[in-house]
């Protein structure tokens, strides 16, 4: 049975952790002080780097290479903290904000000092009304106390820190959304490049980094690199490992929720499979899996099959899926996939920006076509396709077999593909949310199949037995080219 | 320079053009909606998406990029020696790939999705981006079977109704509003599919602010659908039954380009046409909606004589005859010659042709629209001269740059003459109670007009000239820039082209004039007008000749 390994969570339970005294009895602020009495900025940089953190927002991208893009001279620079927390299934960064809101602090002044930033904003999510308050009494005693403000600590070290809540859109989760947001702007991400680490809050340089990201920089600086890259799981003993040379280490916050008997925030080494994460939330609750989203909603679906799969961000690339937030929702045999993906798609078509055509217009159109599939009025037509064709030496009324042919399921995961491809991994929209929709409506679909076609056959939502509604592996897009990863081959 | 290989060409760019531009450089269509050469870039129809090919390491050669990029914020720069792809290009791109092809329809499929399709009653139908590009790169079937989003219809301000039905949300019409106007009228409602370009509104939807500024106009013309159409011409025309002309705009010295769009009965439309230097691709409503005393039916079309103190119709000859008589009987020293600065360069250096070799009188004046406002707007200027030709005219009849169109150097000089001839040609010209009685003060006086103005009103003869669009010609504007207006419509009843009067006149009087075309005075002015010395009409053409320049 794995254990759980509590790093950024260690002290979350002690009572009044929230406040300055408690927080320094915990080493609170100890090594951050380590931190700038002991090394230059620059070698905090190469720290980070050799570290292998990588953002633990969504994207997985490593935090050292993000850092060594910032320019160092232009003036000033920023430092965005993304505490937007809105994937669905994701809830790891509240609770830091929540309860322990000065190890956010102190990974932001690790972070600016490293960057030589002096004004830092955390964009909270607006419905976070209590970890907004709980974060702004702890700026305020962070000043009171000189880690904040003016040369702090004598070190000639300045950083402002300020709070800023959203207005309640998912997209401004997305980290030039947040900027323009930021900026007082619609919340619509920008074009990229430039990149934001070259232009990004003010036209100037900016580094984003999400809640967890930064909570992970006091650790590694306390204890060091070695230590942290000890922690993850070592790769070699499934037959599909991502290479050595792309190592995720570290902890990682998982938010397990839906059908488990002890749903939460884990925190476990990186690299553990989805069975030993079921397993660790206390098993499934009903009979079986059915389905796992391993990345907040956003993320493709996995089966059953593919439980073996590791969580991390390198290998569910390789499955065509992502680690994303690190939101975790296990579904049951009771549940509808079609339902879900009905559920999930309001969600999207709702939350487009409505900045780029394709999204716009794509995402509503996605939802639509489910929502007639779930309303039981999908199309279905049978046709009587020719035995062989004209070239062949078929002839008229040759013709073959009876043949179903869903056309609306065709028309899904054809429009979901036009936001954004699943197959080749592009899209064609401004942001990654062309991704956020078209991934899950095509994982869903292709991977169960069978009950989409249940659902416009009988004209209701039908909830198949797993096995039946599941695709076999030897028909699934993403089992089958797990084992060739395309992105470290070099084509022909 | 860069050089880059698009498609099969291999083509010499300037650094920072982007993939639209090169390739239209290059008469390469690439699709686009959101961008506009004169707007910032937000990317956001997706609509010119291209392929441009990077070199892979692992593979060792230079395959197409995994993604397409937006041909508008993609743009050329020179590589360094080490960066060359296949060893010379700096950039490769293609636009005709099946992937790019694919990816236009999709994008297509996805614009017509909500768009109502009612090109028969649109305005734009005919010269829409919409339709071209569906009609080049979209697919011929929709698959769309939900339920369209009808936003409502939109009254945003003096001359644009907002069919938000047809709209794509390209937001050019925002931009425009925040960048070059300056105003910032516009912006999206709403979120996702329902967005929806607005005015400031209370609760109650009243508005808080119209789209009333001096360039509104504007983002009707940039509005690349049917959405953003102007009061003035909803329902006037098929687009493609009128013909068009390139012509100046006579509002004021700016000089925008203009295209003129026409049928048989008049003028029914002017657009602003791009000029680097002048006014971009912008111009100002007084300009696009002052057209309309072209079609007027109270212009002047028959000359008129006074009879017993009142004006009556007469000939040609009659009228024409009778100036000839009161020239020839007056002393050349009082005769005054007053030139307008309404007119093109042409009409004025015959009329100083005609003062100086014929009635051999050195009091010639220039008249003109009295002095307006100014407007400056973070990207475009409205002068405060309201006549297109005021440097021409002063140039033409050798005048300083004292050279008065109003106020007391003019009603002075005119002031003991007892002939004069006066030309003014503007659509409205309000007379001073001063120059009332200056004028009244002369024994006999010409007026060549297009309407019975308050100097026609005061007048002994009138004779019936033409406006901008019913001659050619050019004007000069305030920088310098020779420009050249083109006839498009014919004058109304027995109006003659303002130079044929001219002639006319100075033949009668003995003078040696002899011209069939506006060009042949061009041409002689080129050998006559300092500075003018290119400004023939074969090199205008287009683009215009800045005669500060040299």
């Amino acid at each position: 049975m794995v254990q759980e390994r509590r790093i950024l969570y260690e002290h979350l339970d002690v009572p009044d952790i929230n406040t300055f005294d408690v927080f320094r009895q915990y080493d609170g602020y100890k090594r951050f002080e380590k931190t700038i009495k002991e090394h230059q900025p620059e070698e905090i940089c190469d720290m980070v780097t050799q570290s292998g953190l990588k953002g633990r927002g969504g994207a997985g991208f490593s935090t050292g290479l993000k850092w060594s893009f910032v320019p160092r001279d232009i003036e000033p620079r920023y430092l965005c903290c993304n505490a937007d927390e809105s994937e669905p299934g994701t809830f790891s960064n509240r609770y830091v904000l929540e309860k322990n809101p000065h190890l956010l602090i102190e990974g932001i002044l690790i972070c600016c000092y490293a960057m030589g930033i002096s004004t830092a904003y955390v964009y909270i999510r607006g419905e976070f009304t209590l970890g907004k308050r709980m974060l702004d009494a702890a700026i305020e005693e962070a000043y009171r106390h000189g880690y904040l403000g003016k040369n702090i600590l004598g070190s000639g070290f300045d950083l402002d820190v300020y709070s800023h809540p959203g207005a309640g859109a998912y997209i401004c989760g997305e980290e030039t959304g947040l900027i323009e947001s930021l900026e007082g702007k619609r919340g619509q991400p920008r074009v990229k490049p430039p990149f934001p680490a070259v232009e990004g809050l003010f036209h100037k340089p900016t580094v984003v980094q999400n809640v967890e990201t930064l909570c992970n920089l006091p650790f590694l600086m306390g204890q060091g690199v070695e230590w942290y890259t000890s922690i993850g799981r070592t790769y070699g003993d499934t037959r599909f490992d991502p290479p050595q040379s792309d190592p995720n280490t570290g902890t990682k916050l998982y938010c397990i929720s839906g059908d488990v008997n002890k749903p939460g925030v884990y925190e476990l080494d990186l690299g553990l499979t989805a069975e030993e994460l079921i397993e660790v939330a206390g098993g499934v609750k009903g009979e079986r899996v059915k389905a796992v989203i391993p990345g907040g909603s956003s993320a493709p679906i996995l089966t059953h099959y593919e439980l073996e799969c590791r969580l991390d961000f390198t290998s569910l690339t390789l499955w065509k899926s992502m680690l994303g937030s690190g939101g975790i929702i296990v579904m049951n045999e009771t549940r509808n996939i079609v339902d879900c993906l009905l559920n999930i798609m309001k969600f999207y078509a709702h939350e487009s920006c409505g900045q780029c055509t394709p999204c716009r217009w794509g995402t509503p159109w996605v939802r639509d076509i489910v929502q007639r599939i779930a309303d039981g009025e999908g199309r279905q037509t049978t046709i009587q396709r020719p035995r062989f064709g004209i070239a062949e030496g078929g002839r008229w009324g040759d013709t073959g077999e009876m043949e179903e042919v869903y056309e609306d399921l065709d028309l899904l995961e054809s429009v979901a593909n036009n936001i954004a491809n699943v197959d080749t991994m592009t899209w064609n929209t401004i942001c990654v949310f062309g991704i956020a929709v078209s991934w899950p409506a095509v994982s869903y679909l292709r991977k169960f199949r069978p009950e989409f076609e249940a659902a416009i056959r009988e004209g209701k939502l039908v909830t198949l037995p797993v096995e039946e509604a599941t695709v076999p592996p030897e028909e699934n897009y993403a089992y089958q080219q797990r084992i060739v990863p395309r992105l470290f081959e070099a084509p022909a | 320079m860069a050089f880059i290989k698009l498609n099969d060409l291999e083509v010499e760019v300037e650094d920072g053009t982007n993939i639209i531009e090169a390739a239209r450089q290059h008469d390469i269509e690439v699709p686009h909606y959101c961008y506009h050469p004169g707007l910032t870039r937000p990317a956001n129809c997706r609509m010119c998406l291209v392929e441009p090919h990077v070199f892979f390491p692992p593979a060792g050669k230079v395959v197409p990029d995994r993604q397409l990029a937006t041909g508008c914020t993609t743009t050329v720069r020179t590589a360094p020696p080490d960066r060359k792809l296949d060893g010379k290009y700096d950039f490769i791109v293609r636009t005709d790939t099946p992937r790019v092809k694919k990816a236009r329809e999709d994008i297509l499929e996805f614009l017509l999705v909500h768009h109502p399709l009612d090109c028969p009653v649109c305005d734009q139908a005919g010269e829409c981006d919409l339709q071209d590009f569906s009609y080049n790169h979209g697919s011929g079937k929709s698959r769309y079977l939900e339920v369209k989003n009808v936003p409502p219809k939109k009254d945003l301000g003096p001359d644009v109704l907002l069919y938000s039905t047809r709209c794509i949300v390209c937001t050019r019409c925002i931009r425009f509003c925040d960048e070059v106007a300056g105003t910032g009228e516009l912006g999206l409602i709403h979120r996702g599919s329902h967005d929806e370009i607005d005015i400031p509104r209370d609760h109650d939807e009243n508005p808080l602010r119209l789209l009333d500024n001096k360039l509104a106009g504007n983002v009707v013309d940039i509005c690349p659908v049917g959405a953003l159409i102007s009061k003035d011409f909803l329902f006037k025309s098929r687009p493609w039954f009128m013909k068009q002309v390139n012509s100046v705009c006579p509002g004021c010295s700016v000089g925008c380009n203009i295209t003129v769009d026409y049928k048989e009965d008049g003028l029914y439309r002017i657009k602003p046409r791009f000029h680097e230097d002048i006014n971009q691709h912008w111009m100002c409503d007084d300009g696009r909606l002052g057209y309309h005393y072209v079609n007027s039916e109270d212009r002047l079309q028959i000359p008129m004589k006074r009879v017993d103190g009142e004006l009556v119709p007469t000939s040609w000859a009659d009228a024409l005859n009778l100036i000839v008589e009161k020239f020839s009987e007056t002393d050349p020293e009082s005769i005054a010659v007053i030139g307008s600065a309404q007119g093109t360069n042409e009409e004025n250096y015959l009329l100083g042709k005609l003062a100086r070799e014929v009635l051999k009188t050195e009091s010639i004046g220039l008249f003109g629209r009295e002095p307006g406002e100014e407007h400056k707007f973070p990207q475009f200027t409205i002068d405060a001269d309201k006549n297109p030709n005021t440097r021409g005219a002063r140039d033409m009849l050798k005048l300083g740059e004292d050279a008065s169109l109003t106020g007391e150097a003019l009603w002075n000089g005119i002031a003991n003459v007892k002939v004069a001839y006066l030309v003014n040609g503007a659509p409205e010209r309000p007379l001073d109670e001063g120059a009332k009685q200056v004028l009244e003060a002369v024994d006999f006086l010409v007026v060549q007009d297009i309407f019975e103005s308050d100097v026609a009103q005061l007048a002994d003869v009138v004779l019936p000239g033409v406006t901008f669009a019913e001659k050619d010609g050019s004007f000069t504007n305030a920088k310098g820039w020779v420009q050249r207006i083109h006839r498009a419509v014919d004058p109304p009843g027995e109006a003659r082209v303002d130079w044929e009067i001219i002639q006319q006149l100075a033949k009668r009087l003995g003078g040696e004039m002899d011209y069939h075309f506006a060009g042949e005075i061009a041409l002689e002015i080129a050998e006559n007008v300092p500075d003018y010395q290119d400004a023939t009409h074969q090199n205008i053409g287009a683009g215009g000749v800045n005669i500060e320049r040299g």
